[in-house]
């Protein structure tokens, strides 16, 4: 690999970086607490590559081809030259840091959803503690889908009763018939997203996966208590279709 | 060089396909098959393994980026003499002492190998420079903090993740200063890093060793894709249900994917359906042997000694792993 497109590919990633965290894109696949790491990462490798691209300048200008310059061979190209593993000039496995650059100018791919959420069983995290803490005031009061089926699986829906819960999440198809209301949650990113999925009552028979609603309901009793793959019940009193909202996960 | 000298060879360049055309080439045909690749992205088991390897990617980004900056620092601004200074006289000390000191070396293990065969050739015993070796990748600050935050449920992964990687380290060093022959080891000579300045050092080292090692990060990410997508839970389940055959399996998978120590414990993280002490065999063998480390240590130390020492660390940082997997996890 030559230092031009060394160059190139540093400015390629580092750009990659900084077009997804300026928006809200990134949140699709890590957490929002990664934004500023993101930010610094993306400004060092455009100046890496700035730097990289400055060296080629300045070489060619001395009339030195670049590549050949002996001050700017790799560090440890005594060790790249017995090893298959680097090209004479870099390493080459730096090639394939252009497929995660493609795809996120030309894929882009979506935050996941139904169909992660279909493959994977239902999971609702026994809280550390027992006596769940009153919800906020308000009716209705808006709670994390993961927060609800806690509260309704590990404590009976004690703290839920008589409230009006106000949740947002996606449709993911029941292969039964109808559909759970579904939010993932995120660990670190994307690879280690778990579903929480909720058995809506009373609501649409069906829609397409992948729409985003925002129900309003009452908790009532079904689905399963004290077991982690449990999918509670949620009364609707009323639902709409709503944008994805700026965070997919919870 | 004269300047009809330079112009030719000038010319001469501007004729050949070079890669720096062949990329610029792939990126227009990429620009102009978008739709037909976004079409392709249609199909929603793809649309999940692109976020899947896309994700995973730019969570190891930030974390290979500042390591790779910090052991560019170090390689940059502490003299090799320093650690010849720093280890004890006697050769059986000097192997846990080095093990330890690697803790101050934030890189992965590419970056290791260098610094490994440089300080050999300053005159730290081998078996010292191979204790340092094993355990700079993996029981780092960055290493670890970055384990720390992978495994928000289980901080104690870390510390087993500390602990079995160091015994590891140290096991091999004495073995290695028990077994070992001069011969198998072919210790490198020239010192790269003379007649550079510190901050062009800095520079070189950290932008190689991103470009290297981010290039394998992509391969781990894909692998990790395909197989979150492509495998059916229930296979990875049965695979994942065996106590003891689950800790081979993870361990492999790490020979196999090739995973930068900075960014390999967001993949174990990943790989809910094992248990913890077979995630924990794959934090502790990955940094230590995967094919890309024994391609770079037989290009460095000789094939002679990759053949001898990488299967050897296998099977001890398997059985450490296994031993303080059940006694800390």
């Amino acid at each position: 690999m030559t230092r031009e497109v060394q160059s190139v590919i540093l400015l390629l990633v580092g750009g990659a970086l900084l077009r997804i965290s300026a928006g809200d894109v990134f949140m699709r696949y890590v957490k929002e607490s990664m934004r500023p790491w993101l930010l610094i990462s993306g400004v060092l490798l455009v100046l890496a590559g700035v730097f990289v691209l400055v060296d080629v300048l300045r070489a060619a200008r001395r009339g030195q081809v670049p590549d050949d310059d002996p001050a700017v061979v790799d560090v440890d190209e005594h060790a790249a030259d017995q090893s298959h593993e680097h090209g004479h000039h870099g390493p080459r496995s730096a090639w394939l840091l252009v497929l995660p650059v493609a795809a996120i100018f030309l894929v882009a791919p979506p935050a996941l959803g139904a169909f992660t959420a279909g493959r994977e069983a239902s999971s609702v995290a026994q809280p550390a503690d027992s006596q769940a803490p009153p919800l906020p005031p308000g009716n209705p009061v808006t709670v994390m889908l993961a927060d609800y089926a806690a509260r309704a699986v590990w404590d009976d829906g004690r703290t839920l009763k008589g409230r009006t819960v106000d949740m947002t999440g996606f449709v993911t198809p029941n292969p039964a018939g109808g559909w759970w209301l579904t939010r993932l949650q995120l660990t670190c990113c994307a690879a280690d997203a778990i579903p929480t999925k909720i058995h809506p009552v009373g609501g649409p028979e069906s829609l397409p996966a992948n729409t985003w609603v925002k129900v309003v309901g009452e908790w009532v009793p079904g689905g399963g208590t004290q077991s982690d793959t449990a999918i509670p019940w949620v009364k609707v009193n009323s639902w709409t279709k709503v944008d994805e909202p700026r965070n997919p996960y919870e | 060089m004269s300047t009809t000298d330079t112009s030719s060879r000038t010319k001469s360049r501007g004729w050949r396909f070079g890669p720096l055309e062949a990329l610029t080439v792939a990126l227009i045909a990429l620009l102009i098959g978008q739709r037909w690749i976004s079409g392709l992205f249609e199909n929603p088991a793809l649309q999940a393994g692109a976020t899947i390897f896309v994700s995973i990617v730019v969570q190891a980004m930030p974390f290979l980026v500042l390591g790779v900056v910090l052991s560019a620092a170090i390689a940059a601004f502490v003299p090799t003499s320093f650690w010849t200074r720093a280890l004890p006289k006697r050769e059986s000390l000097a192997v846990p002492v080095a093990g330890v000191a690697g803790v101050v070396l934030p890189g992965c293990e590419c970056a290791s190998v260098p610094v490994a065969g440089s300080l050999m050739s300053r005159g730290v015993a081998p078996a010292a420079a191979l204790a340092f070796l094993l355990s700079a990748p993996a029981i780092n600050p960055v290493v670890l903090v970055s384990t720390w935050v992978a495994f928000p449920g289980n901080p104690m992964m870390a510390v087993a993740r500390f602990v079995a990687s160091l015994i590891t380290s140290v096991i091999m060093g004495w073995l290695w200063m028990r077994f070992g022959r001069t011969e198998w080891l072919r210790i490198p000579s020239r010192d790269h890093l003379t007649g550079r300045s510190s901050w062009e050092t800095f520079r070189l080292t950290a932008t190689h060793d991103f470009l290297h090692a981010g290039g394998f990060l992509v391969i781990g990410g894909l692998t990790a894709a395909v197989l979150n997508v492509a495998v059916p839970p229930s296979v990875i389940d049965s695979l994942a249900g065996h106590a003891l055959f689950s800790v081979l399996v993870l361990a492999l998978l790490a020979v196999v994917l090739c995973i930068c120590s900075e960014a390999d414990a967001f993949v174990a993280a990943s790989l809910t359906q094992f248990s913890l002490t077979a995630r924990l065999a794959f934090l502790v063998v990955g940094p230590m042997v995967d094919i890309k480390l024994v391609a770079l240590q037989a290009g460095v130390f000789g094939r002679r000694f990759a053949s001898r020492f990488a299967p050897t660390t296998f099977v001890v940082a398997v059985i450490v792993s296994i031993v303080i997997g059940w006694w800390l996890l």
